[in-house]
């Protein structure tokens, strides 16, 4: 089982009688509904299987293997792909990293066999703040009795069992939440109350549900870990999602681009095609360098998880600069679509629902600030002991196509990282590449950035550590993020030769934009980097292939 | 609504008349859900005399103050931003009648208009929306009049409007001088010659009548001719300086909107036991958004009011605040959107799901009417003339006065000074370097100066490189960037007008204390011109960090209590959710 495969079986988009093409998600989509023959694909497929660790009868063995599946889901329905997939892999993690055995194998036995694995963490009232969360679990005799909301849950309707998120102490801090793994079918009927479906803008079929507990008995086996573990248990989860999640949502970009490429060559405009104008050629230029970013910067992040599992903070960064990268990249699609960007009907009204889409898979799961408030304590002594010290991370964290050892869940860690092998890149870069070249001085640039953001971080206040940081706190933590992207695109470059350099440019300068100042490259650098990444677009689009790293060729 | 302008208390009179605000927020989601046309806003719009207002007072309309029509635009939109594009869509039907119309003509429009009839404006045709050199639609000449061929979409109002303006060949294709335009009066159409096309479906304006119309072989009237023939797209042009202009009514008005339900949002809600408002990050998302929505009302203002005094620089103040007003909101729409998390795309949850309808309608508002993209490059065009006015500081010194003095009367606006190409460029940008010696030299609030003076240097810096911009038939994207450039100068020398012009007036407003709301605007503003620019952004001045909190302060006040949220804002109704979720527990 493979992208490749799942390709396959989903056909060509494109054709109006394909049961799963872009004609019968659009009219799903309308519906508000999840795409029914799209569901028995992946269950034909055997998705489930995608996420059961191979200890237990499936196939996760590699967090990056996962993704690549989970964006060719992405790329034809991000409804599929958040409603059917993301959704149990969410959950299921916290019991592959906390759950004992007997719950492994019965989590492994629901979802090898087709059910779903509810996520139920989300309380309206408190969203990202989980320490608050009020629903709450009290101990009785037999177990706990359960109290309270959770709301707008994917498939909550649907699933049969479920990861519970609920307080279990009344002391304030991270230890008062526990989990509980819980199948619908032991909680009593009458103390669960499912609340209305909460219909959305955006991701229309996934279908959010909510539950409403009233001293509905839990049993005590199904506490998932310590009591008291619920925190920690979520954040060594998402450490796997966060970074999964964005790698995914790119198959969404993907599209995006692919519908606007063939939509400037089509529409004529001022005697040409709007391929021609070079406003549209330098957009789209970008787009695809910006694509291009997400997904080396996803592709190391994955590969982390492997190597580089202490290292958690590079999830969260990864999370934050590519859901900030898509959101900006589809607003730059949008204003090249015009009114055919705006139409729910003709031969563009994908670009609309992925457009819609974007947003919630984007800001979903984490916000992109909460994002940034994980990251900043860690960097004080980050900047202080590791930047420009520690050596840059062995090239098999950058080799996107070499082999990993398998995941350990055990090992996905909560804490301080111990240093910052990505960082160490951008030095060895701007001392290895001769500084005149395009890349080394983008080096150059980028380590000087390093030094400057060391001296902000060594002027952090304490509470610019914590979510009541000055807005420039959370802008030099954005910073990092840029940083970190650039030394990943730098390392991927080095060590795959089939990426072209002109490439690597529109992504580093598009990445050093972020940072403002002056530009590394000239005007006419920047046009010809933008010329050959618009050619290459083209060339990929034309040949049916994948705009992403993979390049893989497609069937439409 | 500021307490000495002429007309004082209209905004309030509209939205007494557009009822109550709970009621039309709940109604407003539910028509949208389910395509259904705003008909309840649209008719009290109508019975409020809105559309009286689209018609010149020559004419027997009421139409006589540009910067009015603005505010009662932005007072309805801020409600309902679909009805108002339909509504407004009228106003530019009707307006190349107006220009090239000749009297009869100009009566029969007139008519409708105040009858309440809408009116469409037939542009945009299926494959080649924007360009309309090369428009299909053809109008042969007949013994009587003109056979029509060929179909118009997608089109605001084509179906429910009675008359339509039309842009279709007489000449030759791709020619600026092929084109002509039609007065249509659907009814006196031969039955079975035209048919309207199904409505559209839409990512936003869900509810509006956006259709299309085909012509086989319809025939129209000699008299049906607006303009000599061949002169179809120039009176278009014309009508677009005017209609573009207004256009940045409906952003005002959903970045308003929006602004209060996510103000309203933040100082409800409660993270780690204090309200997201009180926290520096957020407050600074409010703040920001509150600036850049400011930039966007001075924009607005300022070139609406240029309508009237400064109306043959309209080429570049049309294209330069169509450009700007919609770019600004919707990046502070998707900045809100953020803050507001799962409640902007949960459509029944917060205060009945207003923020993800605003957030899609508004999308339209950088299509239509000349997309973003086509106003930068219809400003790059105008490069040359604009760097020499800059070197000479050319102004209108007397037309400039009277733009910038918002709240005050407006000469009446003289159509036939419109001209394709303002020859002696744009007068608010010309006339900055002049202000900024002028800020420089009289009492200022702290920082405001630096800040005058680091916007001088970037349109100075700005006007150099749009000097080295060779003219080119299809710009390069370099240039489009300057031309974005261009647009924040404008609106920072609109605010820095508009702050002098007013600051005496306005004195005791809490948003004019100590310069807060010019202060931050120029900020945010600074900071969009330093990445367009690719240059550092100016280092933060004295007091420059105690703005956010100021102003975010005075947005989540106003959201509340319903006191005007900008400082050319109007009150507003409040609502019984205040922040709240409407779905039932």
């Amino acid at each position: 089982m493979s992208a490749e495969k799942l390709d396959a079986l989903f056909g060509d988009l494109r054709d109006a009688d394909n049961p799963v093409g872009h004609a019968a998600i659009l009219a799903a989509d309308e519906r508000h509904e999840m795409l029914a023959e799209g569901e028995r694909l992946l269950d034909a497929y055997g998705m489930n299987a995608e996420f059961v660790p191979a200890a237990y009868g499936g196939r996760l063995v590699r967090a990056d293997r996962l993704a690549e599946v989970q964006r060719a889901v992405w790329r034809h329905d991000p409804c599929l792909g958040l409603g059917y997939g993301f959704s149990s892999l969410l959950g299921s993690v916290n019991i592959w990293s906390a759950g004992t055995h007997e719950q492994r194998t019965k989590a492994a036995e629901i979802l090898l066999g087709g059910g779903r694995i509810a996520v139920v963490f989300h309380e309206l009232d408190h969203g990202n703040d989980f320490a608050h969360a009020e629903c709450a679990a009290v101990p009785s005799d037999d177990g706990w009795r359960l109290t309270g909301r959770k709301e707008t849950v994917a498939n909550l309707r649907r699933a049969e069992a479920m990861v519970l998120f609920a307080r279990t102490s009344e002391v304030a801090g991270s230890r008062s939440h526990s989990q509980f793994f819980l199948t619908r079918a032991e909680l009593p009927a009458d103390r669960v109350l499912d609340l209305p479906r909460f219909p959305t803008s955006g991701l229309n079929g996934v279908q959010l549900g909510g539950l409403r507990f009233t001293d509905c008995p839990v049993p005590g086996t199904a506490m998932l870990g310590r009591p008291g573990q619920g925190i920690e248990n979520a954040l060594r989860a998402f450490q796997l999602s966060r970074a999964v999640l964005p790698a995914s949502v790119l198959g969404s970009l993907d599209t995006a681009l692919r519908l606007a490429l063939e939509c400037v060559h089509e529409r004529r405009l001022y005697g040409g095609f709007a391929a021609d104008l070079p406003y549209v050629r330098a957009v789209l230029a970008r787009v695809f360098a910006d694509l291009l970013a997400i997904d080396a910067f996803c592709g190391v992040g994955l590969r982390a998880l492997h190597l580089a599992p202490e290292a958690t903070l590079y999830a969260p960064a990864v999370k934050y600069l590519t859901s900030r990268i898509l959101m900006e990249a589809f607003e730059d699609l949008r204003a090249v679509m015009g009114a055919q960007g705006y139409l729910r009907e003709g031969s563009y009204a994908m670009f609309q629902k992925l457009l819609r889409d974007a947003a919630p898979a984007a800001f979903s799961h984490i916000s992109l600030s909460a994002c940034l408030v994980l990251i900043l304590p860690q960097l004080p002594r980050l900047a202080r002991k590791s930047w420009l010290a520690d050596q840059a991370a062995a090239r098999q964290l950058f080799d996107l196509d070499a082999d990993l050892p398998p995941l350990d869940f055990d090992r996905l860690a909560v804490g301080m990282p111990s240093g910052d092998g990505l960082i160490g890149v951008l030095a060895e870069t701007a001392e290895r590449e001769s500084a005149g070249s395009p890349v080394g001085r983008f080096a150059v640039r980028f380590r000087d950035e390093v030094l400057a953001l060391r001296d902000q971080c060594a002027a952090l206040a304490p509470s610019d550590l914590t979510i009541g940081a000055s807005p420039e706190a959370y802008a030099v933590a954005g910073r990092y993020t840029v940083l970190l992207a650039a030394a990943a695109a730098l390392a991927v470059w080095r060590g795959d030769d089939r990426q072209q350099e002109a490439a690597l440019l529109g992504i580093l300068d598009r990445l050093s934009g972020r940072l403002g100042g002056a530009p590394v490259l000239t005007p006419d650098e920047r046009a010809s980097a933008e010329q050959a990444l618009f050619d290459i677009a083209v060339e990929r689009f034309q040949d049916r292939r994948l705009l992403d790293l993979s390049a893989r060729r497609v069937s439409g | 609504m500021t307490a000495t302008r002429a007309g004082a208390g209209i905004e309030a009179a509209l939205d007494e008349a557009l009822g109550m605000l709970d009621e039309t927020a709940r109604r407003s989601v539910e028509l949208d859900e389910n395509e259904q046309f705003p008909a309840d806003l649209c008719s009290r719009l109508d019975a409020f005399g809105l559309p009286a207002r689209y018609v010149p007072t020559e004419w027997g309309g009421t139409s006589s103050d540009h910067e009015e029509l603005i505010r009662l635009w932005r007072t309805a939109a801020r409600r309902d931003i679909s009805a108002v594009t339909a509504h407004a869509k009228t106003y530019l039907g009707a307006a190349p009648v107006w220009i090239a119309g000749n009297p009869e003509q100009a009566r029969v429009i007139a008519d409708a208009v105040l009858s309440g009839a809408p009116v469409a404006w037939a542009l945009s045709e299926p494959g080649h929306g924007a360009d309309l050199l090369s428009g299909s639609v053809t109008a042969t000449a007949e013994p009587d009049g003109y056979r029509v061929d060929g179909v118009k979409w997608p089109i605001n109002n084509a179906t429910r409007s009675s008359h339509v303006t039309l842009l279709a060949r007489t000449g030759q294709e791709g020619s600026g001088r092929g084109q002509s335009l039609f007065l249509v009066d659907k009814s006196a159409l031969q039955p079975g010659t035209w048919r309207s096309l199904p409505k559209v479906r839409t990512h936003g304006i869900r509810g509006i009548d956006i259709s299309g119309i085909e012509f086989d072989g319809a025939l129209l009237p000699a008299d049906a001719l607006v303009g000599p023939e061949g002169s179809g797209l120039e009176t278009v042009l014309l009508a677009l300086q005017l209609t573009r202009t207004m256009c940045t009514a409906l952003s005002l008005g959903a970045g308003e909107h929006a602004l209060r339900l996510a103000a309203r949002f933040t100082a409800a809600r409660v993270i780690q036991n204090r309200p997201l408002a009180e926290r520096p990050f957020p407050a600074s998302v409010l703040a920001r958004s509150a600036a850049l929505l400011t930039a966007a009302e001075a924009t607005s203002l300022v070139a609406g009011r240029s309508i009237h005094s400064l109306t043959a620089e309209m080429s570049v103040t049309s294209a330069v605040a169509k450009a700007l007003a919609p770019t600004l909101v919707d990046a502070t729409l998707g900045e809100l959107a953020e803050l507001l998390g799962a409640r902007s795309f949960l459509s029944d949850v917060y205060e009945h799901g207003a923020f993800q309808k605003v957030w899609r309608d508004h999308q339209v508002v950088a299509v239509f009417d000349g997309s973003t993209p086509v106003n930068r490059a219809a400003l790059v065009q105008q490069f040359p003339r604009l760097v020499r006015g800059f070197a000479t500081g050319t102004a209108d010194a007397g037309g400039l006065a009277e733009a910038v003095s918002v709240g005050s009367p407006v000469r009446p606006v003289d159509r036939g000074a419109l001209t394709m190409l303002s020859r002696q460029g744009c007068s608010v940008v010309q006339a900055l370097p002049a202000l900024v010696e002028s800020i420089g030299s009289r009492p200022t609030p702290t920082g405001l100066v630096d800040q005058a003076v680091a916007l001088g240097a970037m349109a100075e810096y700005l006007h150099g490189r749009m000097a080295e911009v060779a003219p080119a038939a299809r710009p390069a994207m370099a240039a489009y960037e300057l031309a974005a450039a261009y647009e924040l100068c404008y609106a920072g020398a609109a605010c820095l007008h508009v702050w002098a012009a007013g600051e005496r007036e306005h004195a005791a407003e809490p948003l004019w204390q100590d310069g807060l709301w010019v202060r931050a605007a120029l900020r945010a503003l600074l900071a969009r011109l330093a990445v367009f620019l690719r240059v550092p952004v100016p280092a933060a001045g004295p007091g420059d960090d105690r703005l956010d909190g100021a102003l975010a302060r005075l947005v989540v006040d106003a959201a509340t209590t319903g006191a005007p949220i900008t400082p050319f804002g109007a009150p507003a109704p409040r609502t019984l959710q205040q922040g709240e979720d409407s779905r039932e527990r």
